[in-house]
């Protein structure tokens, strides 16, 4: 049984503990504790427990329920090669998972070294002087964006009452809503729209621009920028990192925020998350940045050593005036997202950048030689197509290929790293059959990305960014940095604040299958039967433990769920 | 931030809710009372007897009851949110149910919500979830963190109606067993009226500050032992909270107690701890105990392999004690190379 295997002492050690206690059984140590009124009076209305080599079965089994297709679908999410080499030693290492938040710093220079690199990249990237160490997602550090602009407003914009929020249309439309979740209490008023019509007064104290937008048009950003500053209106960039290797940084154009996700950079889709989302910012506002942020400073021996740093900030000592809650990172998929970097290097990176829109520019000349209507005039993956999405959209589901259909006459449809020469002859193929067509031209290699926005500066020329590009140096590394760091494999983290308890390796295990982490969470609903199950399974149970009637799972922290929870009464 | 107004209630010298206190903050602010937030087996690890008063008196003022779910691992099986008097409650997956801490992230922190506020629960703009008046969303993607709900899917599936009861059990059993085994060299604070923790337990340091002793000294000694510290200073300054869960055995929990007592021993040896110290100097390096020469004055053994189970099982932090306040003096938080680094107070 797996309680066996759950469980730290065995039945001799329980005894052994009840009676050096001066205790007869574990019921009596219950009832001396639990208040009787709240005691229930029958075991919770669930299922006996199955075996662990049960569980594997009956897990596989839904699993293909849910059907792996080929995801064009982009909207924020794209698919991803996870390189083995990181899947192996850090997502399915305890050494990397089982660790705590790094408040003790000399035992966690490992992960905190893992974090300071994807610092450095989001801020050699995004072009901006101070990156954290991750927030939930990318909706979420664009609210994050919000919250931290309206809380600089100058004096100026307070006397006014500039309370407006700009936000393209262009937006992805969960970020539109999670920002119209977060703006109702703090009195800021959502005004969406489109960048080109726009006429920006002093209502306004902020504005928020998707980099590309979601069906893949690239605005003119640096002309944008200036605009909005001409009216002392502060700027958020939603940016897609792939794009930003290509491209210049949005802090070479003085923009305020850089948010977004680094999902791309070798994170499993997992419908929908968990994902590490980035939030680089001006040093200016360093006091105001939400979520960790890892400094370096000196040990006892004045030799570098690195911690979390302006801890300050954080709910335990500001309480209800804190600008960060500790409880918002998403540390070890950031650590996989700056370890992909720190394999792939900025040259690797580019690479495939480049290929993602070499694919992405012979798809568009062969919409134009089909004569479908591509309406982007500068892209990096993303083409936004008109066409009978019904009629395309039976055909693609024939092949297994899922694109996004914002209406009944359009489609978007996002290439990404994952998509293989074969994939992407099936997806040309379908084209071909829409319009009945037998033949694709030979496509002559033109780029489209915008000119005058092409990147400069160089990015990721740290050492550590070009010294582990063989899977050895790699491995090494990893493992190098593991051991600095003490886990639940090694010993007992008795932490009150938290709950470490065993992290059973077969509750890992499925996270590995393809058919429960390749699943991007916008796929229809016909072909996730499984997730659908194995979700209303897990609310169901978490309804029947806590005796409520009903569960969301949407939060993705406990600070979220509070945060939630108020909303909901509040509504 | 979510537009409410925070009126803190005292806590009674037992570390419960302050019945008087509550009772006039309560009828001062009955017009806008929109809910009360507790925790509950309470932060400081005790299971009031009073929570259903305290939950109908909320009730009777039209507010609703919002448990913090940090401490559903005392609960699971053996009492619930519901049954306290709870209306909403949030969970957090990982800690209760098996999602690993990652370091930092991932987490899941579900919100379970009474009958009357299941309408509420978020929506997403894309795909159809939540509730039928659904406030917007809360997270990006609609059911969140979906890849690692699996995780707690399993860990319930494994362990069934049973064994959820069983592990709260002995989730409770082995926080009792290390306040019983600590009992005597450190004042534990608060308990239940029969003299029970709950599933953690907080012992007090503070009187060791009449040895210059601070419970960041404490925690940084642990290292030497092989140990990541328990809570420190919270919820109360100068402590430490300890919760071994279900999953350590009594080995595992004696080498950690051992530990603990073995470093009071080492407090209570001098009257004042001065800057070069036993627990001062912790943690101690490899490099330290490996130098010519051992500048300090007491042996390396103490230093480095202070019980026998420590040289079995030995942990080497990789740098000496960090200077917290130095690196915000001095902000670098991306890569330079080494030689722009320049150490200047």
């Amino acid at each position: 049984m797996f309680l066996r295997r759950h469980l730290g002492p065995n039945e001799g050690e329980i005894e052994e503990m009840l009676s050096q206690m001066g205790l007869d059984s574990l019921s009596q140590l219950i009832e001396e504790t639990i208040p009787e009124d709240i005691r229930l009076q029958e075991a919770i209305d669930l299922p006996e427990g199955i075996s662990e080599h049960a569980f594997l079965q009956k897990i596989t089994a839904l699993s293909l329920k849910n059907q792996c297709s080929d995801s064009y679908i982009g909207m924020g999410y794209h698919p991803a090669i996870v390189p083995a080499v990181i899947q192996r030693n850090i997502l399915e290492n305890p050494g990397w998972y089982t660790a705590y938040t790094p408040y003790q710093a000399e035992i966690a220079q490992g992960r905190l070294e893992a974090l300071f690199n994807f610092q450095t990249m989001i801020t050699d990237l995004t072009g901006m002087e101070l990156a954290n160490a991750s927030l939930l997602d990318e909706s979420t550090s664009a609210a994050e964006a919000m919250s931290l602009l309206f809380a600089v407003r100058t004096r100026e914009q307070k006397k006014k009452n500039s309370t407006a929020f700009f936000v393209s249309n262009r937006c992805l439309p969960q970020t539109i809503s999670l920002l119209k979740t977060r703006a109702t209490p703090l009195g800021i008023e959502i005004i969406l729209g489109e960048e080109e019509h726009l006429n920006f007064d002093d209502r306004f104290f902020g504005a928020l621009f998707q980099y590309p937008g979601k069906g893949g048009e690239i605005i003119d950003l640096p002309k944008v920028i200036e605009k909005a500053q001409a009216h002392e209106i502060k700027t958020v960039v939603a940016a897609d990192l792939f794009t930003l290797t290509l491209l210049e940084a949005p802090g070479k154009y003085n923009v305020d925020v850089v948010v977004g996700t680094t999902q791309r950079f070798g994170i499993p889709l997992g419908y929908g998350g968990p994902h590490a989302a980035y939030f680089a910012t001006k040093e200016a506002y360093k006091r105001h940045i939400p979520g960790r942020i890892i400094g370096q400073t000196r040990d006892a021996d004045g030799k570098p050593a690195l911690r979390m740093a302006l801890q300050t900030r954080e709910q335990h000592i500001k309480r209800d005036r804190a600008t960060s809650n500790i409880c918002t990172a998403q540390v070890l998929l950031a650590v996989m997202a700056g370890m992909y970097a720190v394999y792939h290097g900025a040259k690797g990176l580019r690479e495939i950048a480049l290929e993602i829109h070499r694919k992405a520019s012979e798809l568009n000349a062969l919409f134009n030689q089909l004569g479908i209507t591509q309406k982007n005039t500068a892209f990096f993956d993303t083409l936004h197509i008109e066409i009978d999405a019904k009629k395309l959209e039976e055909l693609a589901k024939k092949r297994k290929i899922n694109l996004f259909y914002p209406d009944n006459n359009s489609a978007y449809l996002s290439l990404n790293e994952a998509t293989t020469e074969k994939d992407f002859e099936r997806l040309k193929t379908l084209f071909l059959d829409y319009k009945g067509e037998k033949k694709a031209a030979v496509f002559e290699e033109k780029k489209n990305l915008p000119a005058e926005q092409l990147r400069e500066s160089a990015f990721l020329s740290h050492p550590v960014f070009s010294s582990y590009h063989s899977e050895t140096a790699l491995m090494r590394y990893i493992k190098q940095l593991e051991r600095k760091d003490l886990a639940l494999n090694h010993s007992m983290i008795a932490l009150g604040s938290c709950t470490m308890k065993l992290n059973a390796a077969s509750e890992m295990l499925p996270l590995s299958l393809p058919q429960w982490n390749n699943i991007h969470p916008f796929a229809p609903l016909n072909q996730v039967e499984g997730y659908t199950e194995m979700l209303e399974k897990l609310t169901h149970q978490l309804s029947v433990i806590t005796g409520f009637a009903a569960t969301s799972l949407q939060p993705n922290s406990g600070a979220q769920g509070e945060f939630t929870g108020l909303m909901v009464i509040r509504a | 931030m979510a537009g409410m107004k925070v009126v803190v209630t005292k806590t009674d010298e037992l570390g419960n809710i302050d019945w008087a206190d509550l009772n006039e903050k309560v009828i001062l602010h009955k017009d806008e009372l929109a809910a009360l937030m507790i925790t509950y087996p309470s932060t400081h690890g005790v299971f009031e007897s009073n929570i259903r008063n305290i939950t109908a008196l909320i009730h009777k003022h039209g507010g609703q009851v919002y448990m913090d779910g940090a401490n559903m691992n005392a609960q699971v099986g053996l009492t619930s949110p519901a049954a306290i008097g709870a209306d909403v409650c949030h969970l957090n997956l990982h800690k209760t149910f098996a999602i690993p801490h990652g370091g930092g992230g991932p987490g899941v922190g579900p919100i379970c919500v009474a009958s009357h506020l299941a309408p509420f629960l978020p929506g997403n703009p894309l795909v159809k979830t939540g509730g039928e008046n659904a406030i917007p969303a809360i997270s990006g993607a609609p059911w969140g963190s979906a890849l690692a709900c699996l995780i707690s899917y399993g860990y319930i599936e494994m362990l069934g109606s049973e064994g959820l009861q069983k592990a709260t059990e002995i989730a409770i059993l082995n926080a009792n067993y290390i306040k019983h085994r600590l009992q005597d060299v450190y004042p534990i604070l608060y308990v239940g009226n029969n003299g029970r923790s709950a599933h953690e337990l907080i012992i007090d340091l503070r009187p060791f500050k009449a040895h210059n002793i601070e419970v960041v000294d404490v925690a940084k000694r642990l290292m030497d032992y092989g140990f990541h510290a328990p809570t420190v200073s919270f919820p109360v300054a100068g402590t430490m909270m300890i919760e071994p869960t279900e999953s350590e055995n009594k080995r595992e929990m004696d080498r950690f107690c051992d530990a603990m007592i073995s470093i009071v021993a080492e407090i209570l040896e001098e009257a004042h701890h001065d800057e070069n110290s036993l627990l001062k100097n912790a943690p101690h390096t490899l490099k330290m105990g490996t130098e010519d020469e051992w500048k300090f004055n007491y042996s390396r053994k103490k230093a480095l392999y202070p019980l026998e189970f420590v040289s079995e099982n030995k942990f080497w932090p990789s740098v000496r004690r960090v200077d917290e306040a130095f690196g915000d003096r001095n902000l670098i938080c991306s890569c330079v190379p080494i030689s722009d680094y320049q150490l200047n107070d």
